[in-house]
């Protein structure tokens, strides 16, 4: 992999976070337009973020819930001192 | 009614107040922890201890950053605990995760997989990317992924992820980018793999 390669992952974080200096990222921009290997990195790096953030909606599970309600009732009154 | 409003309520001691802020956070909170340790067994049990330990702890609670976040840090004490004592943690180096010299090597990029991830995901069912996904996030050294949570799925800055985790803002960043590194490459390799054997099965 090339030199500019090799500068460019330093800053790749920063860079797709989007807290880098503008000038910087006109740069890095026309690099990931020459460069496919770039391009992979930069798009794959910012789908693994997107990717966890999507994923399947988890939810409460209902057993769950209805179990949580009589235990914390009871912890509640307990501190509070309600019957 | 602002939220401020309702912690105030349930800390004189008003549990429907408490209620509503346990129904307003439960999903997130759940869908956090469920990430953080991969196991749903282990995700009620710690769901259901930060609750209780919202109870005992609800005076202590100072508005100082939101309630959400503040639930998070409980949980995540419970999480660790939990990790430790079942000494899960960093049994294996993150290295083992990345390609040679991807964290520490002269060029990051050397070894990595280079495979371009948009065919396997207009391909893949959704269900098999993210079960590859949880099998990746679970697959992380727990302090690393830790990092990577708050960071992307809790939304934190930098800063507060360093406060949370209690670590230098230079060693959480280093944390996250090693994590999503890790992650970005495990699951490269598994869309090549699972790509490339659906389109064998399909010729
Ligand atoms: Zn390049």
């Amino acid at each position: 992999m090339a030199r500019k390669c090799e500068e460019f992952i330093k800053g790749l974080a920063d860079y797709i976070d989007g807290d880098i200096e503008p000038e910087l990222c006109d740069e890095i921009e026309k690099h990931i337009g020459k460069c496919n290997n770039c391009r992979i990195m930069v798009d794959t790096m910012r789908q693994t973020v997107s990717l966890c953030r999507e994923g399947k909606e988890e939810r409460l599970p209902e057993a769950l819930e209805r179990k949580l309600t009589g235990m914390l009732k009871e912890r509640w009154d307990k501190k509070f001192g309600h019957s | 009614m602002n939220e401020i409003e309702i912690v105030k309520r349930a800390q004189a001691g008003d549990f429907g107040a408490f209620t509503e802020l346990v129904n307003a956070h439960k999903d997130k909170l759940y869908a956090f922890v469920r990430k953080l340790t991969g196991d749903p067994e282990d995700t009620n049990d710690i769901v259901q201890d930060t609750f209780l330990k919202a109870i005992d702890k609800i005076d202590q609670f100072r508005g100082e950053s939101s309630f959400g976040t503040w639930l998070t840090s409980i949980a995540l004490n419970q999480a660790r605990g939990m990790f430790a004592k079942r000494k899960q943690t960093d049994l294996r180096p993150l290295e083992d995760y990345l390609p040679a010299g991807a964290t520490n090597g002269p060029n990051p990029l050397a070894n990595a997989s280079l495979f371009d991830w948009r065919d396997p995901l207009s391909v893949l069912e959704a269900a098999e990317i993210n079960e590859l996904v949880e099998e990746g996030l679970a697959g992380i050294p727990f302090k690393y992924r830790e990092a990577f949570l708050l960071r992307y799925v809790e939304e934190m800055s930098v800063k507060e992820v360093a406060a949370t985790i209690g670590q230098s803002e230079a060693a959480t960043k280093s944390r996250i980018l090693r994590a999503r590194l890790a992650l970005r490459d495990f699951l490269s390799r598994r869309f090549e793999g699972n790509y490339g054997e659906k389109m064998r099965r399909v010729h």
